[in-house]
């Protein structure tokens, strides 16, 4: 089974983002691998050992990705890593164009069997690669999936909606989105840290993307601080609360 | 001149609440001379449309269930039908199924996607939105002339009501033979909660001061009190506490409810990202240092195990009161 994983890197906390003169301050970032990248990259390892003479590529595009992200998938265990090189990305089209254009390049017209993805990227959250990859790949879609089973042929996959949980029979080849509980990513330690710096980084050079859907016009930093109003006691709470309106008998909500 | 197309969800036979609250919002919203279609794909019971008010036309597609995979069957017929009736924007509930078709849709038009705007209203030319965990608030301008509305829960103050009904029309096209490469739903198990927690008006919502996941019997007690959802932290999910469908923040759900009692919750950055959108939070935690009283419009100092029982009471009596 080929599989393709893609990863990308954020913030590992998102209070070391600044906004400087209207525009982001990166320079405090420590930057990790996208959290549900790694429940995608540790789903692909695990279909590798139950199906022996698989293959697990990881690629990166984004224009922070850098040795760092890919040495992590390395150290996890992946057998290649791409660091999938462009001019700077504006929006999840052009990050998805630029990663369907890596992986026909990769696997020719016959694709790979799956397209691991995380849910979203913690730092924007548009959660739109992963589905708009599969358009330009011309491939279905599931996600974002909760537990995953192959036999060989089929796959079976779980996800959560707002109606219960839906239990999905597919074939590859198939893009995927791996939502958190997917799996435990493993931790990796010094000995395969020090594996993967031995191991090759694969550049590809992406051609220019189509211009981007939507545009990032400007930035204003947040400010969540509320006045509270505390009270001394239970019963005080639920008297503000009612005097402020909150408390209504169910059957008046619509 | 705008002419709009709603995306309605089937649940369970029925139009969904929050896609027939997207119908609702578009048709407020609609100047003179803009049009509204709706599109709805699969079984539904029969009257299940007569719930929407407004102007309008509503197509439904028989043959596309809600079993098939959105970036294919339904996206296409989307797409098709957006091209042949010149519609100028789609919007859409963001359901699970309304995440999906949305980025499939826009990559397949192309359209500009616009999701989580703070402001609901439609024309505007540019979507704010919050960025890394709701410390940015961040402007997108849309560069495609097609634009999709990904749109989360919104505060009503009153409902929409017309005299008017739109038009049922049974959308004849065919879904081409596709079929086979379809992934295919097998089952749906119910969820254990009646309503979705990212749809919910108000919410309990439980974290590590809650102790044990016995202790959560006393959120479900004010839940049901309130007619409320139960919600859970990170910490309280890892823990096995509560099912990972309930947990509120960066790798969980952002929810948006008029209340919202964080109850033994400490207000990490992450959970907080989640909560961008609530309008009364509440706090009850026993640190009165906790980050959580920052963002919180009341508050209470003390242990939750405590606080809650006797708030419950509270509450009740207020209730009866009524």
């Amino acid at each position: 089974m080929n599989i393709a994983v893609c990863i990308c890197q954020v913030p590992d906390s998102a209070s070391a983002v600044a906004v400087i003169d209207g525009a982001l301050d990166m320079t405090r970032v420590t930057w990790v691998m996208n959290p549900y990248d790694e429940f995608a990259l540790e789903e692909a390892l695990l279909l590798r050992k139950q199906f022996p003479g698989s293959t697990v590529s990881a690629l990166a595009a984004s224009p922070e990705s850098g040795k760092d992200l890919l040495q992590k998938a390395l150290a996890m265990g992946a057998d290649r890593a791409f660091e999938v090189r462009s001019s700077p990305l504006q929006d999840p089209f052009q990050t998805a164009w630029v990663l369907a254009e890596a992986v026909r390049n990769l696997y020719g017209k016959a694709l790979p069997d799956l397209v691991l993805c995380g849910r979203e990227s913690l730092d924007y959250q548009n959660a739109s690669v992963p589905a708009m990859l599969a358009v330009m790949l011309d491939l279905a879609f599931i996600g974002p999936v909760s537990a995953l089973g192959a036999d060989g042929e089929r796959l079976e996959l779980e996800r959560e909606t707002e109606g219960g949980t839906e239990l999905l029979v597919a074939r590859p080849p198939l893009v995927i989105s791996a939502e958190k509980g997917l799996n435990t990513p493993r931790k990796t330690g010094i000995r395969q840290v020090m594996e993967a710096r031995k191991k090759p980084l694969e550049i590809l050079q992406a051609s220019e993307p189509p211009p981007p859907l939507v545009c990032l016009e400007g930035v204003e930093p947040v400010s969540k601080k509320r006045r509270c109003r505390y009270a001394a006691t239970p019963e005080e709470l639920a008297a503000m609360l009612d005097s402020d309106g909150h408390i209504r008998q169910i059957s008046g909500e619509g | 001149m705008a002419h709009y197309l709603v995306f309605l969800e089937p649940r369970n036979g029925l139009v969904a609440g929050v896609s027939a609250d997207v119908w609702h919002r578009v048709q407020e919203q609609l100047s003179s001379g803009d049009r509204i279609t709706g599109f709805v794909a699969g079984a539904i019971s029969p009257g299940a449309l007569d719930v929407l008010q407004g102007s309008g036309t509503v197509y439904h597609a028989l043959s596309g269930s809600p079993a098939v995979s959105p970036g294919t069957v339904l996206c296409r017929m989307l797409s098709e039908f957006v091209r042949k009736e010149g519609c100028t924007a789609v919007v859409m509930a963001a359901t699970t199924a309304g995440k999906m078709l949305a980025p499939a849709l826009a990559a397949a038009l192309p359209a500009s996607l616009l999701a989580g705007c703070t402001s609901g209203s439609l024309p505007e030319k540019v979507c704010r939105r919050y960025i890394h965990s709701g410390s940015v608030l961040a402007a997108y301008r849309p560069e495609a002339a097609i634009r999709i509305f990904l749109q989360g829960r919104e505060h009503r103050s009153s409902p929409f009501r017309s005299m008017e009904r739109p038009r049922y029309v049974v959308f004849q096209e065919s879904l081409g033979p596709l079929q086979d490469a379809e992934p295919l739903i097998r089952t749906i198990s119910a969820s254990g909660s009646p309503e979705d927690i990212s749809e919910a008006g108000i919410i309990v919502a439980g974290g590590r001061g809650m102790g044990d996941a016995s202790r959560f019997s006393m959120l479900e007690e004010l839940a049901n009190l309130l007619g409320a959802c139960v919600g859970a932290s990170r910490s309280a999910v890892d823990e096995g506490w509560r099912p990972h469908s309930e947990q509120i923040g960066q790798t969980g759900k952002s929810v948006a409810p008029e209340l919202y009692i964080a109850c033994g919750i400490s207000g990490a950055v992450q959970h907080l990202a989640g909560l961008a959108s609530a309008r009364t939070i509440v706090a009850i935690n026993s640190d009165p240092y906790a980050p959580v009283f920052d963002v919180a419009d009341y508050g209470i100092v003390g242990d939750v195990r405590e606080v809650l029982p006797r708030l419950t009471d509270a509450i009740r009596d207020v209730l009866r009161k009524k």
